[in-house]
C-alpha cells in the first residue's frame, strides 16, 4: 500500500498508457476479480471488459484519478453487470424455478412455520462474544468455506448476496440493477442466508478436522 | 394473551430479520419481532449468524487471493494484443 501511494505521489499526471495496462495492473486487476468471482475464466473476461470499455472511454480520461484508480472503478462496474446478467439470463430463472420451488420448505414446517428438527440452527459460539468470533473467524479456511458455499448458491441469491454484502450496494440499487421488488429482494436474502449458513453448519462448524484445526 | 407474541412463526421472524438490516420497521412489528426472538433461541442464532456472514462476505472476497496469483500468460497476451490494436490506430484489427 505504501509503495502505491508514493508512487501516485511521485508520478506526474500525465496522458494514460493503455500499452502498459496489461503489465503494470493486469495481475491487480485479476486478482480483485478473482475474489469476487472465484472463477478464473470470469475473472479473466471482467479483466478484458474492463480494458474494452477503458479504451473506449479513453478520451473521457482527464486525468483526475489515477489510472489505476479508473480501471478499478470500471472494473467494479464490470463486476456488477457480471452478476446482474447472471441474475437476469432467463435461462436462470427457468432452471431456479424448477428446482427450487420454496426453499423455505426445506428449513421451516410448512405449518406453523417453525424450524425443522434436523435444521435447528446450532451454537456456532460466536454469538454474543464478538470478539470471540472474530479470532475464530480469522482463519482463512473459514473464507474460503464461506466462498464455496456461496458458489453453490442458485444465480440470483448469489446476485443479491454479493452485490449487498460484497459490494456493499443499498438495497434499493439491487433492486433496481436486477428489477426486482423489495419484497422479492428480502426473500431472496433469506434464502441465500439460509443456505450459506446451513452449508457453513455442516462443512466447518460441525466438521471434526476443521474443529482441530481451530485449536 | 401470550398468544400474541406468536404471529411470527420462525420463518417470517427471520424474514424480517433480514428486512430489519435494511429499513425501519413499524413499532407494532419491531415488538412483536422482539418478543419472538426473546423466546426463541434458535432465531437468536440465526440473528447472530446472519449478520455473521454479513460481516464476512467482504473479507471473504478479498482474503484467499494470493499476492502470488498473476494473470494467466495466454490472457494477457490476449491483452496485450487488444490495447495494442487501440494504439496502433484504425488499420488495426481490434473487432475482438
Amino acid at each position: 500500500m505504501d509503495n502505491v501511494d508514493k508512487a501516485l505521489l511521485a508520478t506526474p499526471v500525465t496522458a494514460p498508457e493503455p500499452r502498459q495496462w496489461p503489465a503494470r495492473f493486469g495481475d491487480e486487476l485479476y486478482r480483485f476479480a478473482l475474489g469476487r468471482v472465484t472463477d478464473a475464466v470470469a475473472a479473466e473476461e471482467l479483466v478484458q471488459e474492463t480494458f474494452v470499455s477503458a479504451l473506449a472511454a479513453l478520451p473521457s480520461f482527464r486525468g483526475q484519478a489515477s489510472e489505476r484508480t479508473w480501471l478499478f472503478a470500471i472494473l467494479k462496474r464490470k463486476i456488477i453487470d457480471h452478476y446482474r446478467r447472471q441474475a437476469r439470463s432467463p435461462f436462470v430463472s427457468l432452471a431456479s424455478a424448477a428446482d427450487e420451488e420454496a426453499p423455505e420448505s426445506r428449513f421451516f414446517h410448512a405449518r406453523g412455520g417453525h424450524w425443522r428438527e434436523e435444521e435447528y440452527p446450532t451454537d456456532w459460539e460466536v454469538g454474543s462474544e464478538e470478539g470471540r468470533g472474530d479470532v475464530l473467524l480469522e482463519q482463512q479456511e473459514f473464507h474460503a468455506i464461506l466462498q464455496r458455499c456461496q458458489q453453490r448458491l442458485p444465480p440470483q441469491q448469489l446476485a443479491v448476496f454479493v452485490l449487498r454484502f460484497v459490494e456493499e450496494l443499498p438495497a434499493e440499487d439491487i433492486c433496481q440493477e436486477l428489477r426486482i421488488t423489495p419484497s422479492n429482494y428480502w426473500v431472496i436474502v433469506h434464502r441465500a442466508k439460509l443456505q450459506l449458513r446451513r452449508c457453513l453448519e455442516k462443512n466447518w462448524f460441525q466438521d471434526p478436522a476443521a474443529a482441530k484445526a481451530k485449536k | 394473551m401470550s398468544n400474541a407474541f406468536f404471529l411470527f412463526n420462525c420463518q417470517q421472524a427471520t424474514l424480517l430479520l433480514e428486512r430489519r438490516a435494511d429499513e425501519r420497521l413499524s413499532a407494532p412489528t419491531r415488538v412483536q419481532l422482539w418478543a419472538h426472538l426473546k423466546l426463541c433461541p434458535l432465531c437468536r442464532r440465526y440473528e447472530a449468524q446472519s449478520r455473521l456472514l454479513a460481516r464476512q462476505a467482504r473479507p471473504a472476497a478479498e482474503a484467499p487471493v494470493p499476492d502470488t496469483l498473476q494473470l494467466p500468460a495466454a490472457a494477457r497476451r490476449r491483452l496485450q494484443q487488444l490495447v495494442d490494436a487501440h494504439a496502433g490506430g484504425p488499420g488495426s484489427d481490434n473487432h475482438a
